[in-house]
């Protein structure tokens, strides 16, 4: 492998000492001139014809400014995917957390306590808290004009029905696929409604400035979206929008796409003038910002007696809540994910985002990875067993790798990464050392999945840069990535300095973003900014090593390619005592006389995924174009008293192309077990049937402490080169999760002989499983 | 409204306020110390934790009565100019640090531990990171935090 200078090593995080001091400044850290603060009306009901709201006692209470509803503006419509959201409540509530009236005051106590004077009547509907029965034939339809809203051409709606998006896979010819099957094995597996659950809940300022500009501060991932919404909704130029993002205190998908800036722009437009400010309280982080999972996989895999998959079938329903704009790419991943890891010849897959009386659905960590892995990795560890074949050497039958086609139509090639030597180091791990047999106390056990995830981004999209030198030798660096604790700002330092030969110290990395100032980024998801980011980066680097070669040809009077650059200066490769140095042409040369010239050495680019493409008629496409390959294992233990599982020592195994910075990746994977853990042990935000929540609280919906961590991990890494990414670095951030919850049912079976098919398994699960067992 | 008076980070300062506001909104509404952090509101969470007499407490729903002539330190008052606290310090060595948002109600559960007992055991470690939650790292790296801040604690 090449010699890597500043790549692979531990260099220190450029946010680390705001963060340690308190000093880092989030969204609520925020306080404007003049700023009032906003509160927001919850529906009592999830599904309701408004029938009126009475504000009048509202409005008179103590400093309040405005009281505003949805009737006030109607006609507001947004979304990315299907403009299917609204701002605010006009006619109906479609989900219990839905904003139906706003009060701006003077300060937040004030806004709150006249909330609780506005008066609402309702008319319930019926409520559909699950797709299955949303989709039921005389179900009342969540939206009335479902099929006409504005949509992708990739989205397809069904009129008449509370599908907002279905989506159809075909690879090969499954009919032919199924004869050729000996053995098949099925069932419908259940991951739930979960919530991201960042530490820091959701906030937005928005500003309709008396200069016509909108300013907005939010937590957000995606500042130039949001830029591009507000100039459609209010009808000003894009560059009139100007959204900041200062430090995000996590992410994990929630905070992608638009989420709450849309009702906060909408009540801030009633005041203009005054920044307004609202932050999320943590119960209306949980029901009013965006939800993750809601899917049901149906999945039946048809196999040869030897082993050889043939055939995969699937039908995926997604309870994606009242509004699908940010949902309907969630269940297109999660249908053509399917095949896992795994070569299947011929597929017949689909996928149906369906409107629901539930907080609408957005990216969360995995993006349909997760979900379509619980799936196919626990049939795969039954089809196993009903060979009669030992698991891992099932598997190694039916890997993805070089030469093979995944569900989407895409070849592979070896620079994708080799999931088999990931697959040998877990092993290695977990299953080569005895299991302990079961005691007084505890059963034992210990389960693997293997993994594939590919982003789901959009065929546009692209991340670009800013570099500049300065004429003492530093560099400035301008991105639009959001840092949200995954190390980002590390990871441009690191490769800004390999691709410039240039010391980390003298890097200096963006603290914030502002779409005035910094380079167009679409949005921050999909674990892509180090693959595109990092392609951006090398690319303007080569830039500006070309700038810097024209200008010093010039000045030492020999052709550009007899030049080379080493970081310090441009120099003759014949005569290497021929040279000038770096900081005597960034800002031009000049000679003794003053006579200057060369260009000022700043350079800009950017990069998106080679060739990637919206779906064709068969659902196939370019739509994964980077794989990471993968693979997870736990040793786990079950107390008979409680059911309790504990997980002793999971491991994990990604080839990453290559680790950038070995301290973070291991901090980004660890912390993305214990992610996939609190999903496969915990983690459920429970709906009653009227549609309203019973845990959207943090000790009640539990996510998991530090006792509740593995007392080990293992975390290793498999360095293939990717031909994308910057020196063959390939995405991290969702992939730690893709395999934990099937891993941790696959070794609860393992100790217990139970199957699941669906998660969180709670202690009380456990327990009623092994009393029925016994 | 009361005028109450304590010490923050070494300077007194009397603000006016309801008895029973609570300490997190003084901090950062009235006194602009906007380092401990609001995650939850009942006590789950621990991201609003500061130092008063000495105990780590949860700002969030603690009442502003009981601040009365209370000593109070907060994760502004660490740091000495530009050197860092060893836990700070201990904090971005051991990579304990991803988003921020739990980090400074984590260091003053520390803090306060730390000062009272300079040798804590692993389980007295692991009792205080348990009052905290932290959804990016996974604890690991928070563990080595804690375990290198007693060392640097202790060498100092």
């Amino acid at each position: 492998m090449e010699h890597m200078k500043y790549i692979g090593k531990d260099i220190e995080r450029p946010d680390a000492v705001g963060k340690v001091t308190g000093k880092a400044v989030y969204l609520d850290d925020i306080a404007l001139p003049g700023m009032l603060h906003t509160a927001i009306l919850r529906p009592e009901y999830a599904h309701a014809r408004i029938v009126s709201i009475d504000t009048s006692q509202a409005e008179t209470m103590e400093g309040v400014v405005r009281v505003v509803t949805g009737q006030d503006a109607p006609g507001i419509s947004y979304g990315d995917n299907i403009k299917d959201q609204i701002p605010m409540a006009v006619d109906k509530v479609r989900h219990i957390g839905e904003p139906l009236a706003a009060v701006i005051a003077e300060t937040l106590p004030q806004a709150r306590t006249a909330l609780k004077q506005i008066k609402v009547e309702y008319e319930p509907l019926p409520v559909y808290v699950d797709a299955l029965k949303a989709m039921e034939k005389d179900a009342v339809l969540i939206h009335q004009d479902n099929g006409a809203y504005w949509h992708l051409p990739s989205i397809k709606p069904v009129p008449g029905t509370n599908i907002a998006c279905e989506y159809t896979l075909k690879k090969g010819d499954f009919e032919d696929g199924m004869r050729q099957a000996e053995v098949t094995i099925e069932d419908e597996f259940n991951y739930p409604l979960g919530s991201c659950a960042a530490l820091e809940p959701h906030g937005t300022i928005a500003w309709f400035r008396e200069d016509r500009q909108i300013e907005i501060w939010s937590t957000t991932i995606c500042p130039f979206i949001i830029r591009e919404e507000m100039a459609h909704a209010y009808e000003r130029p894009i560059s009139e929008v100007r959204v900041h993002v200062v430090d995000l205190g996590g992410c994990f998908g929630y905070k992608s796409d638009v989420t709450i800036e849309q009702t906060i722009a909408y009540i801030a437009s009633f005041v203009p003038g005054h920044p307004v400010k609202f932050m999320s309280s943590r119960r209306e982080d949980f029901t009013s910002t965006l939800l993750g999972h809601g899917i049901r996989t149906r999945m039946k895999i048809g196999a040869k007696r030897d082993g050889t998959l043939t055939a995969l079938h699937a039908r995926v329903y997604h309870t994606t809540g009242a509004y699908a704009d940010t949902g309907v790419n969630v269940i297109m991943a999660a249908t053509h994910n399917c095949g896992g890891p795994y070569e299947f010849s011929h597929c017949n897959l689909q996928g149906y985002s369906v409107y629901t009386n539930t907080p609408p659905v957005g990216a969360f960590r995995g993006y349909g990875h997760q979900e379509s892995h619980l799936a196919v990795e626990i049939l795969m560890d039954r089809l196993a067993r009903k060979l009669n074949m030992d698991p891992f050497e099932l598997r190694e039958k039916n890997y993805l790798g070089p030469g093979k086609i995944t569900t989407l139509g895409e070849k592979l090639w070896k620079s994708n990464g080799d999931i088999k030597a990931a697959v040998k180091k877990v092993k290695t791990a977990v299953f080569d050392h005895p299991l302990p047999g079961e005691d007084d106390q505890y059963y034992y056990g210990r389960g693997f999945a293997g993994l594939m995830k590919s982003p789901k981004g959009a065929p546009f999209s692209t991340k670009g840069v800013y570099l500049k030198f300065n004429h003492d030798g530093s560099i400035s660096v301008n991105m639009g990535g959001a840092e949200v604790g995954q190390g980002l700002r590390t990871v441009v330092k690191q490769v800004t300095a390999e691709a410039l030969k240039v010391p980390p110290d003298k890097i200096k990395v963006y603290n914030d973003i502002d779409t005035q100032y910094c380079p167009y980024e679409w949005q921050t998801i999909g674990s892509m900014f180090t693959t595109q980011g990092g392609r951006a980066i090398v690319r303007a680097a080569d830039k500006a090593i070309a700038m810097m070669k024209k200008t010093a040809a010039q000045i030492l009077r020999v052709d550009e390619d007899y030049l080379s650059y080493d970081g310090e200066k441009l120099f003759l490769k014949s005569d290497p005592g021929v040279f000038v140095p770096v900081p005597e042409i960034v800002r031009g040369y000049m000679y003794e006389n003053g006579i200057t010239i060369g260009e000022v050495v700043q350079s800009t680019a950017d990069a998106r995924l080679p060739r990637y493409s919206s779906p064709d008629e068969n659902g196939q496409g370019s739509m994964g174009v980077t794989y990471t390959f993968g693979a997870q294992a736990c040793e786990i233990r079950i107390e008979k008293k409680s059911g309790k599982i504990i997980v002793d020592h999971f491991a994990s195994c990604f080839d990453v192309g290559r680790v950038i910075n070995p301290k973070i990746i291991r901090g980004v994977v660890a912390g993305g077990v214990v992610m996939g853990i609190g999903a496969a042990l915990y983690e459920e935000l429970l709906f009653r049937e009227d549609g309203t929540i019973k845990n959207p609280r943090y000790n009640k919906y539990h996510i998991p402490r530090l006792s509740e961590a593995p007392g080990r991990q293992t975390i290793d890494f498999v360095e293939t080169p990717s031909e994308i990414g910057p020196f063959g670095a390939r995405g991290i951030g969702e992939h730690p999760l893709v395999g934990v919850a099937p891993s941790i049912v696959n070794a609860v079976y393992d100790a217990i002989g139970v199957e699941f098919s669906d998660i969180p398994l709670t202690p009380d699960r456990i327990l009623d499983a092994m009393r029925k067992k016994n | 409204m009361e005028k109450i008076t304590f010490t923050i980070n070494g300077v007194r300062r009397t603000v006016e306020t309801e008895a029973d506001d609570k300490l997190l909104d003084v901090l950062r509404e009235k006194l602009h110390l906007t380092g401990a952090k609001r995650g939850c509101d009942n006590l789950s969470c621990g991201a609003c934790t500061v130092v008063v007499n000495g105990k780590a407490k949860k700002s969030c729903m603690f009442p502003m009565k009981k601040a009365e002539g209370a000593e109070i330190i907060t994760v502004e008052g660490l740091s000495d100019g530009m050197v860092l606290h060893p836990i700070q310090r201990a904090f971005i060595d051991a990579g304990a640090v991803q988003c921020g948002y739990c980090t400074p109600g984590i260091i003053m559960e520390l803090y306060a531990l730390l000062m009272s007992n300079p040798r804590p055991s692993e389980e007295d470690l692991t009792a205080a990171l348990n009052l905290h939650l932290c959804r990016c790292t996974g604890y690991e790296a928070i563990m080595e935090g804690a375990l290198l801040a007693v060392e640097y604690v202790n060498k100092k």
